[in-house]
């Protein structure tokens, strides 16, 4: 059985992982099993122009619409729609108390620009002294990013890059969001998480979450003062922004794993808190895939791995920042490529059947053996077997959450 | 006989009671006994039963056996033979560090200790919670080029400081050490092995009987066990948890000590680790910990930036630590000020006394130098760096780590006699491997390599550094549970041996440090459960 795969970016930890398994690398012209693409690559394989049409032999990395949650802008507006239709369908889940909502309630209040612009302002007015973040909608790597502490700053910022700003406009607008200001500090210093995601079906919805993720720390000290909100190097936590400043290590790159993190939280604010934390991420994750889920054009043929940017406040509280449908695979350290690699090669385990090509009528139900550190976060085809069986005492449960 | 054992106990309670009046524990003890007696609960007429009643009642008494308990420790002597060889060893150890530090003043054109300028001094309370950024350049114009420029006042040239010594010099001199009993025949090269050293280690069935809960190979909480599945686990450490709970409310030091046994949860390790060391942190701390701060501020002793330096070349650079570079920093100036340590050590080390520049005139121009007596090397921050993950304020950190270091640390760096000293470790680890693996110590052998100059980074620093933070925790649960060191060489042992195949392919140093290098798959109590528990060949 020959197994090819073809991928359009240079990067060793996809082709050391193909190649260990015995795998070929073909052109994009010949005939491939598994694709490893960029988004772009992948978009343009899907439209209707380039008339491809895929094998039952065939898997490829992406979804072909994956912008509705790597957008920020589109990702605000699914998740406002999804809280919607639970709340009009009278879902518990939906549930509002002091006008928040109490279970959906994990992104920052963001509304997008212009477009929004009034609603902001009448927000804004509610806590005139509070910071906001702006953020263009399609850029990565925390390039354009803003922060803003008066609306007359908006607007002379606004006034001052009007022909850019209006150009952009229709290509990109922005999403500005309310600024978490109590982040958790570790060692005086501030971080976001990085959480890998993988979906291999989104209708039903079947969702993996790798227990290697790491916290990528600012390395200067945070202070909100006002003096400093023009550091970005405080703010944002993007390796590609901190490498520019001057503190920046190779050896450590800033990153400390999710499991030295939980040690610490652990012993310092006890076991229940810490829990109950990781509880409210996994619950995040979920709730932001079922989110886009009735809006991605589903494809038997597609799988993704997600980089979820998760800030946690100083309450223990996880807020969803962004989500990106191609993480970084470059590594910056030692580490760093170790746990690249592995989670390269723990993905191909759960995407490809066991009988080692793939194959999309297989009912993508990887065993136990097969997970690696991903941990099974839902299925839903799982749950209904579950709920039609008669003897569902079994021990595994394919829906930790309600 | 009976006579002469009431005598004895007699003599030790006054001895104690000398000693406890003498404590720091004991001024808070005495105000709140103090405290105790004006409460209505004690009664005049009745006042030693009363008295006695209500300390029982709100844990004061639990709180003077805990002193004792801590008293007997710190008392525990070894006294052996050899004592004063060992001593005078040290002591000539001490001496060249000294000079060194010296030559290094003299080469760098600075002195050992010097008053701190008033802008210096009001730097450093400005930064005093992140030294590592003394921030001078100003961000230019909005969000577009941001370029920090650091230049913070300890930083000062710190590229020209280099440790005073590293763990591969100290084996050198403990290598070289001629026993006291013969010369050492002159033979070829460097000095190989210990075996001249007449000290009386633990065999493996000492050791067997030693780690008694070990060796039956009862179950242990440690998150990577085999022998257990997440449900065992999850139900054991409930358990665990709520027996830890009840012996912290009990808030006495021999069952906390007696609880590590079977491993600690990670939510109550730092204060059954408190109540272990008697390390809790009051308002009378709080101002000892300023007091040190103070002392920071006041003067510049040439230590500090070899400690800066160390913190530089270690915590800084691990992708472990890194986060608490600025919790360091604090903590290891500070231990530096304290003379406490220097007091409480058992075996004094030589220290030096110097004159303090920009105070020659004044009558308390002289100082001992460094206050605490300990000049650090290189890896010496790695001492206080796991604490970081148990401690979020510094002076909880801080009292936590200083009494790991006066009852264990300090003994890692110094030559002595005692079954606990870095002396003992290393031969202990050399006799175990000899015994259990003499094809693998004759490998060594053939090939000139002493495998205690890969394994004595690892013992040196009590594995900090080396081993994942869960594990070395693991591992420093259990020498707060035996109150021993020795499981330290019987770890390392027990990883050479566990890598052995692959050691018995490399033939050079470097190579045998390759495989040695990466402990980050090493599962502390599975691996010691399982060479304490194997039948003896």
């Amino acid at each position: 059985m020959r197994v090819t795969f073809c991928t359009d970016l240079d990067k060793s930890v996809v082709v050391a992982n193909c190649e260990k398994r015995g795998w070929v690398q073909v052109g994009p012209e010949d005939e491939w099993n598994i694709y490893w693409a960029g988004t772009m690559t992948c978009r343009s394989l899907f439209s209707v122009d380039s008339g491809y049409r895929m094998n039952d032999n065939q898997l490829i990395n992406h979804f072909p619409n994956h912008y509705e949650i790597s957008r920020k802008d589109l990702l605000v507006k699914n998740i406002k729609r999804y809280r919607r239709d639970l709340e009009k369908e009278g879902n518990g889940l939906a549930e509002r108390g002091d006008s928040k909502y109490l279970h959906l309630d994990f992104i920052p209040v963001t509304f997008v620009l212009p477009a929004d612009y009034n609603m902001f302002v009448e927000e804004y007015r509610k806590a005139p002294q509070s910071t906001w973040i702006m953020k263009p909608c399609g850029r990565s790597q925390g390039s354009g990013i803003f922060l803003i502490n008066k609306l007359s700053k908006l607007k002379r910022w606004s006034r001052e890059s009007k022909t850019p700003f209006q150009q952009q406009l229709g290509k990109e607008s922005y999403v500005i969001s309310k600024y978490i200001d109590n982040p958790l500090l570790i060692g005086g210093k501030k971080f976001d998480l990085r959480l890998y995601v993988l979906v291999t079906s989104f209708r039903p919805l079947k969702v993996y979450q790798f227990r290697l993720g790491f916290c990528r720390f600012c390395t200067v000290k945070y202070d909100s003062s006002v003096a400093e909100l023009d550091n970005m190097y405080v703010h944002l936590t993007n390796v590609s922004v901190q490498k520019h400043g001057g503190e920046y290590n190779s050896l450590h790159g800033g990153k400390l794993s999710v499991q030295n993190l939980r040690l610490h939280l652990e012993s310092t604010r006890g076991k229940q808190v810490t829990e109950k934390l990781f509880d409210q991420i996994s619950w995040l994750i979920i709730h932001s895939l079922k989110a886009i889920a009735p809006v991605i054009a589903t494809d038997r043929h597609c799988f993704e791995c997600y980089g979820y940017d998760i800030i946690i406040d100083n309450k223990l509280k996880p807020w969803l920042i962004e989500v990106n449908a191609s993480p970084s695979l470059t590594s910056t350290t030692a580490n760093d490529r170790i746990l690249k690699h592995k989670l390269l090669d723990n993905i191909f385990n759960i995407v490809i059947p066991p009988s080692g090509m793939p194959d999309v009528r297989w009912n993508k139900i990887p065993s136990s053996q097969a997970l690696g550190d991903f941990e099974l976060l839902i299925d839903e085809e799982l749950v209904n077997i579950h709920e039609n069986s008669e003897n569902a005492n079994s021990s595994r449960s394919g829906y930790r959450w309600k | 006989m009976d006579d002469i054992k009431d005598k004895s106990i007699h003599h030790t309670t006054v001895k104690i009671c000398e000693d406890l009046k003498k404590s720091t524990p004991y001024l808070n003890l005495y105000e709140d006994i103090q405290k105790l007696v004006v409460t209505p609960c004690v009664r005049a007429d009745d006042f030693k039963n009363t008295l006695l009643r209500a300390m029982q009642e709100n844990g004061l008494s639990s709180e003077l056996r805990n002193n004792i308990y801590r008293w007997t420790k710190m008392k525990k002597k070894e006294v052996g033979p050899y004592d004063s060889f060992f001593r005078k060893c040290q002591i000539h150890w001490d001496k060249r560090i000294h000079k060194s530090l010296n030559s290094m003043c003299n080469e760098l054109g600075i002195n050992l200790a010097k008053v701190r300028s008033t802008n210096e001094r009001e730097e450093i309370v400005n930064k005093w919670t992140e030294l590592s950024n003394f921030e001078v350049g100003k961000l230019c114009d909005k969000f577009i080029i941001y370029q920090y420029i650091t230049l913070p006042v300890f930083q000062v040239e710190i590229h020209k400081y280099r440790p005073v010594y590293a763990p591969k010099d100290f084996l050198e001199v403990l290598l070289n050490l001629k026993g006291p009993n013969k010369d050492r025949s002159q033979g070829e090269g460097l000095p190989w092995e210990f075996s001249q050293l007449p000290l009386k280690i633990k065999n493996l069935a000492e050791l067997r009987s030693f780690y008694v809960e070990l060796s039956r190979g009862e179950q242990i909480l440690c998150v990577n066990s085999s022998l257990s599945t997440p449900q065992t686990f999850t139900a054991f450490e409930a358990e665990r948890i709520a027996l830890g709970d009840k012996i912290l409310a009990r808030n006495y030091a021999p069952l906390a000590q007696e609880y590590l046994k079977k491993g600690c949860p990670r939510c109550l390790r730092a204060k059954m680790w408190t109540l272990l060391l008697g390390a809790e942190v009051k308002g009378q701390q709080i101002a000892y910990f300023e007091s040190l701060k103070e002392h920071v501020l006041q003067y510049d002793l040439m230590t500090d930036k070899l400690i800066i330096k160390d913190i530089n070349l270690t915590a800084s650079n691990d992708d472990q630590y890194f986060v608490f570079e600025d919790v360091l920093y604090q903590v290891m100036l500070c231990f530096s000020r304290d003379g406490e340590i220097l007091k409480q050590l058992p075996t004094q080390p030589a220290f030096m006394q110097v004159v303090v520049k920009g105070k020659q005139n004044q009558p308390e121009s002289a100082m001992i130098f460094p206050p605490s007596g300990v000049i650090p090397f290189h890896g010496f921050t790695m001492y206080a760096a796991p604490f970081c993950y148990l401690f979020e304020s510094p002076v909880d950190l801080y009292f936590v780590f200083r009494a790991f270091y006066i009852r264990y640390w300090h003994k890692l760096h110094r030559v002595c006699a005692s079954s606990q000293g870095i002396v003992s470790l290393c031969l202990q680890f050399e006799r175990l491997l000899q015994s259990y693996e003499p094809f693998l110590w004759n490998h060594f052998k053939k090939y000139h390599i002493p495998p205690l100059r890969v394994v004595i980074k690892w013992m040196m620093r009590g594995f900090s550094g080396h081993l994942p933070p869960e594990q070395l925790l693991n591992l420093w649960d259990l020498i707060l549970a035996y109150d021993s060191l020795e499981i330290i060489p019987l770890l390392a042992v027990v990883i050479v041996i566990f890598r052995k195949d692959n050691l018995m392919k490399v033939s050079t140093l470097q190579n045998v440090e390759a495989v040695l290098a990466d402990l980050s798959s090493i599962a502390v109590v599975p691996l010691l459960q399982m060479a304490l528990m194997k039948e003896p060949h």
